[in-house]
């Protein structure tokens, strides 16, 4: 099924490719939901999601023949949607990755379980996060990056990425546990 | 991977909860795409137009070229005939000067009046011969050199009858102030 879902989509990045209006919009309607939820998670506001998405997709529609098919096109245009996302949050000055000096003590201990079941409070908790903690939880969590991913992504280590990865988390459960 | 994380990734389509407003972003996606096919075709007839240009200024610089170097054969080889004419009334007026003075003068010997007219006569025909050769060719360096050549042998000439005639004079004025 899986396969046959990639050839339709070959189907419409072909078309697309050639400046199919059509098929280019197929591809849109299909793809434009999820992505929209990318961006708006990593920027908090529907204006910012919405140029993102605007400009990933031109931006996706005009290089579409540099694609070839080494990912899925879902992932090209993920990455194209973080990536724009991650730009505008830096043209913005707001932290992209957490910072070392974040006033946050850090122990080998391990994280407290999580005591609720309600995705909403996971939600809310990783909007109160600080902006550097949140991108790493993103990117890790719901977007399924691993470090190596996400080092390139944020222009950190790998190391980094995990020790801040593990920062977050922690911060994250303390805070959804108060809410 | 931890309760925590596996809670959230078995929760992941919950996250996507933000519905993109899909008419209006794709209208602008569709505007912006416009633009650069606007943008595009522009540059293409741009391109065309610059295209074009270069090879008109091509072609006129080339035709140009040759048109120009025509007439600046031409011209070269109007200035060198003028150049050649100049010199040539030049030398024949200074030789037939120079001829006039030694046909006039009364102190010098009428034998070797008769050698020096003599060998003038001689160049004359050669200088003749010459000048026919050069308006055959006249970029034939060898022609050329031997009408400079004629002219010096002339001068040549004059200044060893004139050396002659000084001779003779100083001889007499100094016999004279013996005497």
């Amino acid at each position: 099924m899986e396969t046959n879902i990639l050839h339709t989509h070959k189907d419409l990045v072909e078309k697309s490719k050639s400046g199919d209006r059509k098929s280019q919009y197929q591809l849109y309607e299909l793809y434009v939901d999820a992505m929209y939820n990318i961006s708006f998670r990593m920027l908090g506001t529907k204006e910012d999601a919405e140029d993102i998405i605007q400009d990933s997709f031109a931006e996706a529609f005009k290089k579409l023949k540099t694609f070839r098919y080494e990912s899925t096109f879902g992932s090209w245009l993920k990455r194209i949607v973080i990536n724009k996302s991650i730009n505008h949050l830096k043209l913005k000055k707001i932290p992209i990755a957490p910072l070392e000096q974040y006033p946050y003590t850090v122990s080998d201990e391990k994280s407290e379980p999580l005591q609720t079941t309600d995705i909403d409070k996971v939600k809310k908790g990783i909007q109160i996060l600080p902006n550097g903690y949140r991108q790493i939880i993103n990117l890790y969590l719901i977007e399924g990056y691993d470090h190596i991913e996400i080092s390139e992504i944020l222009g950190i280590t790998i190391s980094t990425s995990k020790s801040q990865y593990h920062r977050a988390k922690k911060k994250l459960i303390e805070i959804v546990n108060t809410l | 991977m931890d309760d925590f994380e596996k809670y959230i990734k078995e929760n992941k389509d919950l996250f996507n909860d933000q519905k993109a407003d899909k008419q209006k972003i794709w209208h602008n996606i569709e505007s912006n795409l416009d633009n650069t096919k606007v943008i595009y075709l522009w540059n293409l007839s741009g391109l065309k137009i610059a295209a074009t240009i270069l090879i008109l200024v091509g072609v006129f610089s080339i035709a140009g070229l040759f048109i120009t170097s025509e007439f600046n054969q031409s011209d070269q080889n109007e200035v060198v005939h003028q150049e050649l004419k100049d010199i040539d009334i030049y030398y024949k007026n200074l030789v037939s000067f120079q001829v006039q003075l030694v046909n006039n003068h009364p102190k010098l010997k009428p034998e070797n009046k008769k050698e020096f007219l003599s060998f003038m006569d001689e160049l004359d025909k050669d200088y003749e011969i010459l000048k026919q050769e050069m308006t055959k060719n006249l970029n034939n360096e060898y022609i050329l050199e031997a009408i400079v050549n004629n002219y010096k042998k002339r001068i040549e000439l004059i200044e060893n009858l004139l050396e002659q005639i000084n001779d003779s004079k100083k001889s007499t004025d100094n016999e004279s102030y013996i005497l």
